[in-house]
């Protein structure tokens, strides 16, 4: 008898040995409920859903990945730009307020020209 | 399918209430992992998370072990499930046969068959049940258990003769 058919016979008799007592039985049975049930509480999440739940379906397929990949990065782009243009107008606010301290300023405009005031300023400085 | 798993976990730790978890913690894992898998797939992963749950078993119980080792003087000698292969199990079971008048009902050779397969080398018993109980090919126990096709051949091949060796001794004609 070579190995497929010794495989082949043991195979026989071992299904023949799967009958389990009724406490086993119902043992595997809860555990296939328990797990059918997560898995039909898991399965309509999605990983990108709050997007979808934010902004409404772009179309394409409910399980399509273009759609749901498409407005998260649309949200994250949006929100690079409007940090960007707000650093600028945080910029541009603090160079006014030089401006206006230097125009009003009792010191003469000249005076931020001249090398040696500069270096006075500098050494005085510290 | 669930009681083949439960059989395979059973062969491997050798008591019902840990092969039981072991099969309801695969349908958990399965469930919550791979639920949203197409239905072709779930058998392969099935095993996989399978036998990767008994694994974990062997390693909770080496740790045990170990502690149990530590505060106690006796060394068990518990055999690896590496370790070798066919002198142990032929050595360990090999009787005189029995007389014709004594055969064995079938109960009593599923009941041996089941046996002997606890007693193999953990790679060549779970080789064998995968191959040839759950069907799958070479390459699909390869992946299963995360080794090359002719690794899956030898422990096939040396777990088949094992057994044959075992019931032949036994007086068992298959």
């Amino acid at each position: 008898m070579n190995e497929q058919q010794t495989a082949h016979r043991i195979r026989q008799l071992l299904n023949r040995g799967l009958a389990l007592d009724a406490s086993k039985l119902n043992r595997l049975k809860v555990a296939r409920e328990q797990a059918l049930a997560r898995q039909r509480v898991r399965a309509p999440v999605f990983v990108l859903a709050w997007a979808d739940n934010l902004f409404g379906r772009l179309g394409g397929s409910a399980t399509s990945l273009v759609p749901r990949m498409l407005l998260p990065m649309a949200v994250l782009i949006l929100g690079l730009i409007a940090v960007n243009q707000w650093r600028d107008s945080q910029n541009a606010a603090e160079i006014e307020e030089i401006d206006a301290a230097v125009l009003t300023g009792d010191l003469p405009l000249d005076a931020y020209l001249d090398k040696g005031f500069d270096a006075w300023l500098k050494r005085s400085s510290h | 399918m669930e009681r083949r798993a439960y059989k395979q976990a059973l062969f491997a730790v050798r008591d019902s209430e840990n092969a039981l978890d072991i099969v309801q913690d695969t349908m958990l894992k399965l469930a919550e992992k791979y639920g949203a898998k197409p239905t072709a797939e779930l058998p392969m992963l099935f095993q996989r998370i399978l036998q990767n749950t008994i694994r974990d078993f062997y390693r909770r119980q080496k740790v045990r072990s170990l502690w149990v080792t530590l505060f106690s003087s006796l060394s068990s000698g518990r055999d690896d499930e590496e370790s070798d292969p066919l002198e142990t199990l032929v050595g360990a079971d090999i009787k005189p046969p029995d007389g014709p008048a004594e055969r064995l009902e079938q109960s009593q050779i599923i009941e041996f068959i089941e046996n002997a397969l606890q007693r193999l080398p953990a790679r060549q018993r779970q080789a064998f049940l995968l191959r040839y109980w759950e069907e799958m090919d070479v390459a699909e126990t390869a992946a299963v258990m995360g080794c090359s096709e002719g690794s899956v051949k030898t422990h096939c091949s040396r777990a088949a003769h094992a057994l044959a060796a075992v019931l032949r001794a036994k007086g068992i004609e298959l």
